[in-house]
């Protein structure tokens, strides 16, 4: 009796459910991995990414079908940016009293953010659509990819942009902030939501309550004023 | 308990994407259901059990739901190889200063005014 290995193969990476069961997989296995070595370079995104990537590449999936198939996970992605107002409503008594730092900090340090790395970018040669995708880095990626598309960059290439800057954050946000002597909660969780949008936020969520409430503000503070002003900036440049 | 909270999150989410298409289109949906979740918890002055329960839950797996979106990268492998170092350079470099002055001055603007509330 001969089985036809070659048509189960194909049945199993080609159903609807692998996409998943994959992402479940790698999720699991990164986490464990980093909890056991608390290594940061094993930054649970970064690591099930690179798995995930390896899967896909061996079994010759392209991206498009990958996403199909996840879209069950991706979709809990907006109800779950609505359930951070939870963290937030709980420490607002903590952000009123520190209005006026959260302000200048947002105005200041935003277009830091945001300034620093076109700049850098053009110094170093990038081309144009390259430093139009890299304007919303620090942005959440949904807003970041309305953005890049309103002032001439392309959407999904600024969606990869915010993931490496996020995940850049979140590996080396915490060790910078130490180094900086800066110990205050609510100053590093600022510094990682401005910066490192979701997954910032998430990493400063195992810091404690207080680092991810503040790091939640600054992502969606942070998220709101580059929706609104980097288009108005760059149609008044150019 | 966990469903009536779901239910709730969704309700905000649906409620923002709907703004967006009438009022908003510059602001994504979720960014601002998750305000309007802000008032309306003002407002109430509470979070209720069911919607702390599906908060926390879900915000426990936020780096899992992140997973996919990064995945997107092996799409625009060769766009990025095109450019590596002047992207990877700035963005990297950009993002050290940047966390390291953002902590810095917050850590700064909180120190003064813890300062000016001790000597009034």
């Amino acid at each position: 009796m001969s089985l036809d290995w070659a048509g189960a193969w194909q049945a199993l990476i080609h159903h609807p459910l692998f996409g998943i069961g994959i992402t479940l997989a790698a999720y699991q296995l990164s986490l464990a991995a980093y909890e056991r070595t608390r290594w940061v370079f094993l930054q649970p995104v970064l690591v099930s990414m690179l798995l995930v990537i390896l899967v896909l590449l061996a079994c010759n999936i392209d991206f498009p079908e990958y996403r199909a198939s996840v879209q069950t996970l991706t979709v809990l992605l907006g109800p779950t940016t609505v359930a951070l107002a939870v963290p937030l409503f709980l420490n607002l008594r903590r952000i009123r009293q520190l209005f006026w730092p959260i302000l200048v900090t947002l105005l200041v340090g935003g277009v830091a953010a945001t300034g620093l790395g076109v700049l850098l970018a053009w110094l170093f040669g990038g081309e144009h659509l390259m430093l139009m995708s890299l304007l919303p880095k620090s942005v959440t990626s949904p807003i970041a990819m309305l953005v890049a598309d309103q002032i001439g960059g392309i959407a999904a290439l600024a969606a990869v942009f915010v993931m490496i800057t996020g995940v850049l954050g979140a590996i080396c946000g915490p060790a910078v902030l130490r180094l900086c002597g800066v110990r205050h909660p609510a100053a590093q969780g600022m510094a990682l939501g401005i910066t490192a949008h979701a997954v910032g936020t998430s990493r400063a969520l195992q810091e404690g309550e207080e680092c991810g409430a503040f790091a939640a503000l600054g992502m969606s503070l942070m998220g709101v004023a580059s929706a609104v002003l980097l288009p108005l900036l760059m149609a008044l440049i150019v | 308990m966990l469903l009536r909270g779901l239910t709730w999150l969704v309700f905000f989410q649906l409620l923002g994407t709907v703004l967006n298409v009438l009022l908003l289109p510059m602001l994504p949906g979720p960014i601002i259901g998750l305000v309007l979740l802000l008032v309306f918890l003002k407002l109430r002055g509470e979070v209720g059990e069911p919607l702390q329960q599906a908060a926390s839950s879900l915000l426990r797996y936020l780096p899992l739901l992140l997973v996919p979106p990064a995945v997107g990268v092996m799409a625009y492998a060769k766009d990025i190889a095109a450019d590596f170092w002047a992207v990877m350079g700035s963005l990297i470099l950009s993002l050290l200063l940047a966390v390291a002055f953002i902590g810095w001055l917050m850590q700064k603007l909180i120190d003064r005014q813890a300062r000016h509330r001790s000597e009034p």
